[in-house]
C-alpha cells in the first residue's frame, strides 16, 4: 500500500454547449473536525454530492475519512453543474485517504453519478465528454455502464462500471482491462416512411423533393390544406441516405446531452418539426440552460416548418443567420457556443389566406391585394435562403386511388441510392462534406465546373425576368445539383431551365 | 415637325370635306368611276378647270358639289394651311389609309375615315391590330358599380396588352382611360372634335396623360370644335376600331347604345354589364341584353372574343398582318394546323423520342389554347418527364409565347 498522500488528483469533465471541458479534481484530506467542502464555482447539484458520496462509500465497504475533506474542481473560474463528478470525487477521497492505492504518475478519469447504494449512473452529455476524454490519453478511464452507447459513438476506450466497488477493483495490479468501444451496424432506415411514389400527379413537388435531398437545398412548398405538404417532408426524410458513423455520433451526442442515457443510436436522419408557436429559445436553443434548439437538433437532417406563413416575422428572421452560416451561435457569459446546423429547411404553407390559390377552378376567394399582403410575411432576405419553390395541389380522385393501390412499387430506395451517388460526386468535387447548396468559393462558377455558355444562358434567363438577380446564384447551384443527380459532369442549358422553374416567380 | 407632301394632301382632303359641299357620297362616286385612286388624288384634281367636270360623267348633284369646291378653292387652301399650322403646333400626326399604321379593323370596313389625326403614341394603332382592342363605353353619370367594373376590366385588359378604346367622356369613359393608364397605358381616346380639342374640359388632366402614355385620335382636323352632330360618327369609330364592345351602363336613350348598335352592325360582339333592373340608368343596357348581347361577367369571355377576332384577322388577311413577327412567312389555316398537331400527337404516343423540341412546343401551346395549366397537369397530359417540360416551358417563356400567371402557364396575347 502506498503512503497516504495529502492531495490526490483525478480528472472528470463537464459538457459546455457542444464542447467539453476536462476538469481536474484535487482532493485533500487533513485532520480535524469532519467537514466537506467543494470549491470551484459549483452549483448545488455538485455540492449535494456530499450525501451521495458518504452513503455510497459506506455501502461499498469504505469509510468517509475523518477530517477536513476539501475538493477543488478546476478550472475554478468556470461555472459547473451536474452530478457526473460524483464518481471522480468518491475515488479522489479514497485515493487521498489511502483506502485504495494511488500512484500520482498515472492519470485517472472518472465520471458518473452515485446512488446511495453505491451504484453508478449515467448523466446527460456523456457523448460530448467522452469524445474529449477519449483523446486525452488517460491511464484509467471509468464510465458508468449506462453510458455504453455514448462510448460506442465516440469510438472510446475505457471501462464501464456498475458500481463504486467495481470501480475500485480497477486499481488493483492488473485490474484495469480497458474495452474498445465502436459503433457497429446501426439500425437501418426504417421503411415505415412514406414512399415517394405517393406523390402521384405532383411531378414538380416530386422533383423538388428529390433535388432538395440531392443537394441539401432548402425548400418552400406552398399549397392548399390537404395537398400533402407534411407528407412531402416525411418523404424527403425517406430518400436521404443514412448518417455515416461520425455523423451518427454527432447527432447522438446532441440528443444524449438533451435526453440522457435514454437516447437511442440511430443512423436515421433527424426530422424536426416546428410550428408557428415556436419560441426563439426553442428554435435556436437556450443560452442560460445550454439546451440546443430545434435547428441544432435537425443537424444533418430536416427542419420542417409547417404553416410557415403563420410564423411571426421575427422568428423567421432569427433563422436567417443560422441557415446562411449552417450553425447556431449562442452567447453566454461572453463565450460563444457553436452548434452545427447543417440541415435542409423545408417550409410549408398556404399560398394565400384561403389556401386555394393553386387549386383548379377558381376556388380561391382572395383578391390580388390580399394575396400579396399575405405573401409579404416572408421577407426578401428570408426567401434568399430558399433554393427551391414548388406549389402543390390537392390530389385528384384518380391519383388518390392509384396512390393506395400499388404500394408495392416503392421508388424511394432507388432514389435514395441515386441521391447517395449524387452526394459522392459533390463531395469529390469540393473535397469533404460540402454540398452544392453550401459550397463557398471565391469563384463559384469554377468550383462548380460551369462553362461560360451556361453562365450567359443563366443571365439571359435572369434578364427575361424569370428570376431576380439574387436568384442567379441559386439557380446555378440547383442546376449543378440536377446535373449531379443525373450523373452528368457537365451542366446543360436544360438543367438551368429546370432550375429556373423552381424559382419563386411570384413571391 | 414638318409635314411631308403626302401628309399635306391628307390635310387637303379633310379640308375639302370640311369646307365645301363635297361629301362622302361624292368621294365614293369618284372612287367608283375610277377618277381617283386614293384620297390624295383630290389634291391633284383641284387644279382641274371647272369646265372639265362634265367629262367625269358624274351625277348632277355630285357635279354641282364639285363645282362648288373648285369655285371656293382659296377657302379650302386657307383652311388646309390653318390645320397644318395647328397640327404643327400641337405635334399632331397624320395616319391615312396609305400608312402602315392605319388600323386593320378600319381597312376591313367601308365608310371609315381615310385620314386620322393622332396625338400620342401612334404605335398603339398597330398594337390594336396585333394584340386586340376593346371598346369600353357607358354612361357619363354612371353608378359606383359600373365604375368599379370598368376599372377592374380596363386595368386587366391594359395589363394584358389589349388596348382600351373609349371616348374620353365623363363617367365610364374617363374611368376606363384612367384604369388603362394605370396598367401598360395602352388606351386610345377617340374624340368628336379635333385631336387638340379637349372635351369635356374637366378631362384636361386626363387628356394630358393619354397624350403622353396613350393615344388620342380623331377624324376631325386640328382646331375643329366638337359639334353635337359629330358624336354619333365618333361612336361609330369607337366600335369600328375595337374587336368587341363593353357596355358598362346605358340609359334608355344613351349615345352608348349607338356605339353598341354600330358594333353589332359591324359583326362584333357586344358585352353588357348586367345591372339592377330597377335602376333607371341601366335600362338601355338591359334592353341590349334582351336583344341578345353577351353578358359581361368575366374577362375571360371578352379575351376569348378578342383572341378569336385576332385569329380571324390573321387567317383571313395575312397580307394585312404581314409585318407581325410571330405569324411567319406562310400562315397556315386552322384546319391544316389541327391535322399537323394530330400527327405530332400520334408520333408522341408511339415514338416520343423522335418528336422534336419545336413539335413539343407546338403541343404545349395547343394544350394551353383552351385554358392555362399548371406544370403538373402539363406533365400528365403530355406524358413528358418534368425536366423536359420545364426546359420547354422556360424556352417558351424566353421567347415570350408563354407567361406564368398565378402558378399556371398561359399563352400570351400576341
Amino acid at each position: 500500500m502506498s503512503s497516504k498522500p495529502s492531495v490526490a488528483r483525478i480528472y472528470s469533465g463537464f459538457a459546455r454547449g457542444t464542447d467539453c471541458v476536462i476538469s481536474e479534481l484535487e482532493v485533500s484530506v487533513t485532520p480535524g473536525i469532519p467537514t466537506f467542502s467543494v470549491i470551484g464555482l459549483c452549483d448545488s447539484s455538485i455540492r449535494e454530492s456530499h450525501g451521495r458520496i458518504m452513503s455510497a462509500l459506506r455501502s461499498s465497504g469504505f469509510n468517509m475519512p475523518k477530517g477536513h475533506v476539501t475538493i477543488s474542481i478546476s478550472p475554478a473560474y468556470m461555472k459547473k453543474s451536474g452530478s457526473g463528478f460524483d464518481l471522480a470525487m468518491a475515488i479522489g477521497i479514497l485515493f487521498a485517504s489511502g483506502q485504495i492505492p494511488y500512484s500520482p504518475g498515472r492519470r485517472t478519469y472518472a465520471e458518473g453519478e452515485l446512488s446511495l447504494d453505491g451504484s453508478v449512473k449515467g448523466t446527460p452529455g456523456a457523448a460530448l465528454r467522452l469524445n474529449k476524454a477519449g483523446s486525452e490519453g488517460f491511464d484509467f478511464v471509468l464510465i458508468p455502464e449506462e453510458e455504453r452507447n455514448s462510448a460506442r459513438c465516440t469510438g472510446f476506450e475505457g471501462r464501464c462500471v456498475k458500481d463504486l466497488g467495481e470501480a475500485c477493483l480497477v486499481f488493483r495490479p492488473n485490474g484495469y482491462l480497458p474495452e474498445k468501444f465502436s459503433i457497429g451496424e446501426e439500425p437501418a432506415i426504417s421503411d415505415g416512411k412514406l414512399d415517394i411514389s405517393m406523390l402521384k400527379g405532383q411531378e414538380k413537388t416530386k422533383r423538388a423533393i428529390v433535388l432538395s435531398a440531392a443537394g441539401f437545398h432548402n425548400m418552400l412548398l406552398l399549397g392548399s390544406p390537404g395537398s400533402g405538404k407534411t407528407m412531402a417532408a416525411k418523404i424527403l426524410s425517406g430518400i436521404l441516405p443514412p448518417l455515416d458513423k461520425s455523423e451518427t455520433g454527432e447527432v447522438y451526442a446532441l440528443y444524449e446531452a438533451l435526453e440522457g442515457p435514454a437516447a437511442k443510436i440511430s443512423s436515421d436522419r433527424p426530422v424536426r418539426c416546428i410550428s408557428p408557436d415556436v419560441t426563439p429559445g426553442k428554435l435556436l436553443g437556450n443560452a442560460m440552460s445550454m439546451t440546443p434548439g430545434e435547428m441544432a437538433l435537425a443537424n444533418h437532417g430536416v427542419l420542417f416548418a409547417d404553416e410557415i406563413m403563420e410564423f411571426p416575422a421575427q422568428v423567421l428572421d432569427l433563422m436567417r443567420k443560422p441557415l446562411e452560416e449552417r450553425e447556431v451561435r449562442l452567447f453566454r457569459n461572453g463565450i460563444t457556443y457553436v452548434y452545427p446546423a447543417d440541415l435542409i429547411f423545408v417550409g410549408a404553407g398556404n399560398p394565400c389566406k384561403c389556401g386555394m390559390f393553386y387549386e383548379p377552378g377558381s376556388r380561391c376567394k382572395c383578391s390580388a391585394g390580399t394575396r400579396k399582403r399575405y405573401l409579404t410575411r416572408l421577407s426578401g432576405p428570408f426567401l434568399e435562403r430558399v433554393d427551391i419553390f414548388s406549389e402543390m395541389r390537392s390530389i385528384g380522385k384518380d391519383d388518390m386511388a392509384l396512390m393506395y393501390a400499388d404500394s408495392a412499387s416503392a421508388e424511394s430506395p432507388a432514389v435514395r441510392d441515386k441521391v447517395a451517388r449524387c452526394w459522392e460526386m459533390q463531395n469529390r468535387r469540393y473535397g469533404g462534406k460540402v454540398f452544392n447548396s453550401s459550397v463557398n468559393a471565391a469563384n463559384l462558377a469554377d468550383a462548380m465546373e460551369l462553362s461560360k455558355d451556361i453562365l450567359s444562358y443563366c443571365s439571359d434567363l435572369a434578364s427575361k425576368g424569370l428570376f431576380s438577380a439574387r436568384g442567379y446564384q441559386k439557380t446555378l447551384r440547383l442546376a449543378r445539383t440536377i446535373a449531379d443527380y443525373e450523373g452528368r459532369s457537365d451542366v446543360t442549358k436544360a438543367d438551368v431551365s429546370e432550375a429556373a422553374v423552381f424559382r419563386a416567380h411570384e413571391l | 415637325m414638318d409635314y411631308k407632301d403626302g401628309e399635306m394632301m391628307d390635310f387637303y382632303y379633310t379640308a375639302v370635306l370640311m369646307n365645301t359641299a363635297v361629301d362622302y357620297r361624292v368621294i365614293r362616286e369618284l372612287f367608283e368611276k375610277g377618277d381617283v385612286e386614293t384620297h390624295r388624288d383630290l389634291y391633284g384634281m383641284a387644279k382641274m378647270p371647272s369646265t372639265k367636270i362634265k367629262d367625269l360623267l358624274l351625277s348632277p348633284q355630285s357635279e354641282r358639289k364639285l363645282r362648288d369646291w373648285l369655285e371656293s378653292k382659296g377657302k379650302v387652301e386657307k383652311a388646309c394651311e390653318e390645320y397644318m399650322q395647328l397640327g404643327k403646333q400641337y405635334g399632331i400626326q397624320v395616319v391615312s389609309s396609305l400608312n402602315r399604321m392605319y388600323p386593320v379593323n378600319f381597312r376591313l370596313q367601308t365608310g371609315m375615315p381615310k385620314v386620322l389625326y393622332c396625338r400620342g403614341r401612334t404605335e398603339l394603332l398597330k398594337q390594336c391590330s396585333y394584340q386586340g382592342s376593346v371598346a369600353v363605353v357607358g354612361s357619363r353619370n354612371a353608378s359606383g358599380y359600373a365604375l368599379y367594373a370598368t376599372e377592374r376590366f380596363s386595368s386587366e385588359f391594359s395589363t394584358k396588352g389589349i388596348t382600351v378604346v373609349s371616348g374620353m367622356a365623363l363617367g365610364v369613359d374617363r374611368k376606363a382611360h384612367e384604369a388603362a393608364l394605370q396598367g401598360c397605358g395602352s388606351t386610345i381616346a377617340i374624340l368628336a372634335g379635333g385631336p387638340d380639342n379637349v372635351y369635356p374640359p374637366e378631362n384636361a388632366e386626363l387628356y394630358k396623360q393619354i397624350v403622353s402614355k396613350g393615344l388620342v385620335i380623331s377624324e376631325m382636323p386640328p382646331g375643329q370644335q366638337p359639334l353635337r352632330q359629330y358624336f354619333p360618327s365618333r361612336n361609330r369609330l369607337i366600335a369600328g376600331l375595337s374587336d368587341c364592345t363593353l357596355v358598362m351602363e346605358a340609359g334608355a336613350c344613351s349615345g352608348t347604345l349607338h356605339t353598341a348598335s354600330f358594333a353589332a352592325v359591324q359583326g362584333k360582339e357586344v358585352f353588357v354589364l348586367p345591372n339592377n333592373i330597377y335602376f333607371e340608368n341601366a335600362e338601355g343596357g338591359l334592353k341590349l341584353l334582351e336583344d341578345g348581347c353577351c353578358v359581361l361577367y368575366s374577362s375571360e369571355n371578352v379575351i376569348d372574343s378578342v383572341t378569336q377576332s385576332i385569329v380571324r384577322r390573321r387567317l383571313e388577311y395575312p397580307d394585312l398582318m404581314e409585318n407581325e413577327e410571330n405569324i411567319g412567312g406562310n400562315p397556315v389555316s386552322e384546319a391544316s394546323n389541327r391535322e399537323k398537331l394530330d400527327l405530332i400527337r400520334l408520333k408522341a404516343d408511339k415514338t416520343p423520342d423522335e418528336v422534336t423540341d419545336e413539335e413539343w412546343e407546338a403541343l404545349i401551346e395547343d394544350e394551353l389554347t383552351l385554358k392555362s395549366l399548371d406544370i403538373d397537369s402539363l406533365c400528365n397530359s403530355l406524358c413528358l418527364p418534368f425536366y423536359r417540360i420545364s426546359d420547354l416551358l422556360i424556352r417558351l417563356q424566353m421567347s415570350g409565347r408563354v407567361v406564368l400567371e398565378n402558378g399556371k402557364y398561359a399563352l400570351t396575347f400576341r
